[in-house]
């Protein structure tokens, strides 16, 4: 398989009043054509400054390095290219449907806009391309939605009518940061189920942030779990799920609830301890302080260990709870 | 839409109608009308003929309803002072007063709107700072002062336009140029107020996702948001300008109606203070009316409701 995006120690530096923080220290990974990854990780983990920094749409106080940035043969860390690239070949969704539309205009303009930018061509091409796309995202009577505005359509559909947006223009790669966070749990299943059928359907590369992992089983092909703004462990969605070898991704694993399984009226699982501050440098392994398996030298550096396409970082070779329960 | 404007215009009459009994009342308010209207030292015999010619003595309703039916179809009275039918008068000078607001506007329009932008796209940095100096200047120098500098240097120094008068386009460019930067400032404010606003919008992070021009982000997804606003201190400025450019109206002598009605307050002329104040009264409420309008169309949420 062909590397569609190569992330190559991608730093995201924030300033603040209280000293410069580190968003993201130095990820790496890749995405191939048509597979789906899933960056999973709590909030403020970075996963979500990491889909806007791949899309050069960080915040002004934000600054962005990284060793290599390559979207097939375009190098993203050149503004004139990525430009190209951005709203074209590789698109993005938002977490809050309601408020990612314009409110000032119909949602045929709004559809209509970045194809006619980057792919030219005819107003009347330009709106029978979002008729089939709204058609394709199974929004009924999509002609007449054309003239609706945004404030017309409810959450879900406004959702649909984001992803019909973001194919216009025949994607290659699509990041859907959180896409159904804010929707209610019927219209997420509705939407996720779309998101899967239209990935096959297309195949087209995507990469799906969230923070929940229940959700990450039933669409990923790949895994990439985040702590503190790095990389913890990444791997197949079965290696995630068989074998997690870092205890923060075990951690997160225990919290799912599971039907059945999950004693009821129980409470549910937890992970004791906050986030580590990310101003500053983190010494060693970010997540020791919350971590049942920590030793004194996981404050010094901690080894990246790898089994096939199955990498980790963690002072352990393999889970310790693993190991004890094996052994 | 159609009942959303339905509604607004039933209120803009309301509006009108309250306000014209207010102007009627203005004689009555300040005790017996027949004295006020003879003025100082008048003698019975002159009080009496008043109340017979203005027909005083009938029941207010009746009174007003005549004033009212006499307005409706233009005949607002004889002025005492100038000794001319008032609505003669006011026509000969609105054309000036309207001329010099609208010119007045777009000035400030075309100043307040590109500062605005621009300190909100770059706000925080030394070009905000210097819009909002250029803006706050207009603010701070008193309107007459900024008339008398201006006459000085393009007037007398220059002799690029005239220093007074109203005979042609030329005489209304250095009053313009006055009141126009004078109400500049909160026209900036809330521009600049209004784009960093919409600049912190997510449809405008959607707009930038899809790959648009930056110029196109900022110019049509954040300014078409931001101008929503802009549009009701437009009408209220409007208002504003053609009520209250009495003092730039006098120093340029420009014959309009602010001047006109600053002239029958001294010379207690009432006839022409009730329809002076009657009209300006009805351009607010044309205006409120205008504003919903183009609101409604700016912002399509509005429609609804």
């Amino acid at each position: 398989m062909t590397a569609l995006l190569t992330v190559d120690d991608l730093k995201v530096d924030i300033k603040t009043r209280s000293g410069t923080l580190h968003a993201v220290r130095g990820l790496s990974f890749t995405v191939n054509a048509g597979e789906t990854l899933c960056i999973v990780g709590e909030s403020g983990c970075g996963k979500s400054i990491t889909s806007l920094a791949l899309m050069g749409l960080l915040p002004r106080t934000a600054q962005r390095s990284a060793a290599r940035l390559r979207f097939g043969d375009t190098d993203l860390t050149d503004a004139r290219h990525a430009r190209k690239v951005r709203g074209n070949d590789m698109v993005m969704i938002f977490q809050e449907p309601m408020t990612a539309l314009n409110p000032a205009f119909p949602i045929g303009d709004q559809l209509t806009e970045a194809y006619l930018y980057h792919k030219g061509g005819t107003k009347a091409a330009a709106r029978a391309r979002a008729i089939e796309m709204l058609d394709l995202v199974g929004i009924g009577s999509p002609a007449e939605r054309l003239s609706q505005f945004p404030h017309q359509l409810s959450g879900g559909l406004r959702q649909r009518v984001m992803i019909a947006m973001a194919l216009m223009t025949d994607p290659k790669l699509l990041i859907a940061d959180e896409p159904t966070t804010a929707l209610d749990v019927t219209i997420q299943a509705q939407i996720l189920r779309l998101l899967r059928d239209l990935q096959q359907k297309l195949g087209i590369a995507v990469i799906f942030i969230t923070h929940d992992l229940g959700l990450v089983s039933r669409i990923a092909d790949r895994v990439m779990v985040m702590y503190a703004g790095a990389m913890v462990e990444e791997g197949t969605a079965a290696e995630i799920f068989g074998a997690p070898r870092h205890p923060y991704t075990r951690a997160l694993i225990d919290c799912i609830p599971q039907p059945g399984k999950t004693e009821r009226g129980a409470p549910l699982g937890t992970i004791a301890g906050v986030v580590p501050s990310l101003i500053g440098t983190v010494q060693g392994c970010a997540f020791r302080t919350r971590c049942a398996f920590a030793r004194t030298d996981c404050a010094a550096s901690v080894p990246e260990r790898a089994e096939g396409s199955h990498r980790w970082i963690c002072i352990h070779a393999d889970h310790p709870a693993r190991m004890t329960e094996t052994a | 839409m159609g009942i959303y404007l339905a509604k607004r215009i039933g209120l803009a009459v309301l509006v009108a109608l309250f306000v014209s009994i207010l102007a009627f009342g203005l004689l009555r308010l300040q005790g017996n009308a027949a004295t006020a209207l003879a003025g100082e030292g008048a003698s019975p015999q002159d009080i009496a003929i008043i109340v017979e010619t203005y027909g005083l003595d009938r029941p207010l309703v009746v009174q007003y309803a005549t004033w009212l039916g006499n307005a409706l179809t233009g005949d607002f009275g004889t002025s005492y002072f100038f000794k001319r039918p008032v609505a003669e008068l006011i026509v000969s000078k609105v054309g000036n007063t309207v001329t010099l607001a609208v010119l007045s506007l777009g000035i400030a329009l075309a100043l307040s709107i590109p500062l605005g932008v621009l300190a909100a796209v770059y706000s925080g940095s030394w070009i905000d700072r210097v819009c909002s100096l250029i803006s706050l200047m207009g603010q701070a120098l008193p309107s007459f002062f900024l008339a008398l500098c201006l006459v000085m240097v393009f007037a007398i120094q220059l002799r690029m336009f005239p220093a007074s008068g109203t005979g042609s386009w030329q005489h209304f460019v250095l009053p313009a140029v006055t009141l126009g930067y004078y109400i500049t400032p909160p026209f900036m404010r809330l521009v600049r107020a209004g784009m960093i606003d919409a600049l912190s919008n997510d449809y405008v992070r959607t707009a930038r996702a899809k790959g648009l021009p930056a110029h196109r982000v900022v110019l049509k997804h954040a300014l078409r948001n931001a101008l929503v606003p802009v549009v009701g201190l437009v009408t209220v400025q409007l208002g504003l300008l053609i009520g209250g450019s009495v003092v730039i109206e006098s120093i340029f002598a420009l014959d309009g109606l602010g001047y006109l009605a600053y002239q029958s307050i001294s010379y207690r002329d009432f006839p022409v203070l009730q329809a002076v104040v009657l009209l300006l009264s009805l351009v607010y409420v044309v205006l409120t009316l205008l504003s919903d309008i183009v609101n409604a169309w700016l912002d399509p949420r509005l429609r609804v409701s």
